[in-house]
């Protein structure tokens, strides 16, 4: 058995964390849920962390959900060590979320420089922003945003490989 | 009288039923500031963190068949911090400096997340 690769989900609250992390788990997801006592359109918040596992060929795979609220940042920094990736998910109809998304991407990956993937949520509603558009955004390559429905297990493994593709490129970079 | 000060009541009387205390703080689960008096540092920040050791705290609890979380601590080298449950909905946090009375703490602090349990329903 190889040594676990541990990736952090993280992204603005109510981008779909915990359903992915469900979506994908092969063990019972560890969720600390609480009442919101906020309106956030949702009744229940994350407020440490959600922690699912789950195999891919011979790797076992951790991950580690951080809360989406600000006031949390220090869960962002505690989760982050020793991840390999990071998936920031963000609802593609909530552009209004888009700035708490830049400043968690900026927080984590300025504290800890390690590969991430954008994963755009809810593309199925009707006014909605494409990955593409949402990379525009954040001034990166497309390449490093998709399009994800956090229910769907093929679509949150097909952003899970994705990640791993982006990881690995980031290993040969770092060896060449 | 408000909640807010009904639970400044509580918080001022803790105060001085255990007066070597540094702050105690009382937030909801989901790491809001209700109420607090510290003698230093961010209220919102220890709000979260109270709420976020107290939920992770649950989830220990039950994983190991503890049941329900009614308390957990941090103790460093220069300070500590009491974190009980008040209720379903509230969390109280207690900061306190090296060598306070446990004992007393815990006597008056967990008689505080009770009401604060009743207040906050």
């Amino acid at each position: 058995m190889n040594s676990p690769v541990k990736l952090v989900i993280s992204g603005p609250v109510g981008a779909g964390k915990t359903t992915f992390i469900q979506t994908l788990s092969d063990s019972p997801v560890v969720s600390t849920d609480e009442e919101a006592s906020e309106d956030i359109g949702k009744a229940m918040t994350t407020v440490a962390l959600d922690f699912g596992t789950l195999n891919v060929e011979d790797y076992p795979i951790y991950l580690f959900g951080t809360p989406g609220q600000e006031r949390f940042d220090f869960m962002w920094e505690v989760l982050c060590e020793g991840a390999y990736g990071l998936i920031l998910l963000i609802a593609g109809d909530r552009p209004r979320d888009f700035p708490q998304a830049r400043r968690i991407l900026e927080f984590i990956t300025t504290q800890t420089p390690i590969p991430f993937l954008i994963a755009v949520t809810r593309q199925d509603m009707e006014q909605v922003w494409t990955p593409e558009e949402v990379s525009e955004y954040f001034g990166v390559d497309p390449s490093l945003a998709c399009g994800l429905d956090a229910r769907d297990q093929q679509s949150a493994y097909e952003t899970l490989f994705r990640m791993f593709e982006l990881i690995n490129a980031s290993a040969s970079e770092q060896v060449a | 009288m408000a909640t807010n000060d009904q639970l400044q009541v509580i918080i001022e009387n803790l105060r001085s039923a255990v007066p070597e205390l540094r702050g105690v703080i009382v937030a909801t689960t989901d790491g809001l500031a209700i109420a607090h008096s510290l003698s230093s540092g961010d209220a919102n920040r220890i709000a979260a963190m109270v709420a976020t050791a107290l939920g992770l705290g649950k989830r220990i609890c039950d994983t190991i068949g503890g049941g329900a979380l009614s308390e957990t601590s941090f103790s460093g080298a220069t300070g500590q911090v009491y974190v009980y449950a008040g209720g379903a909905k509230g969390v109280l946090g207690v900061l306190a400096g090296p060598g306070s009375n446990v004992g007393l703490i815990h006597l008056e602090a967990r008689d505080a997340a009770g009401k604060i349990q009743q207040i906050l329903g």
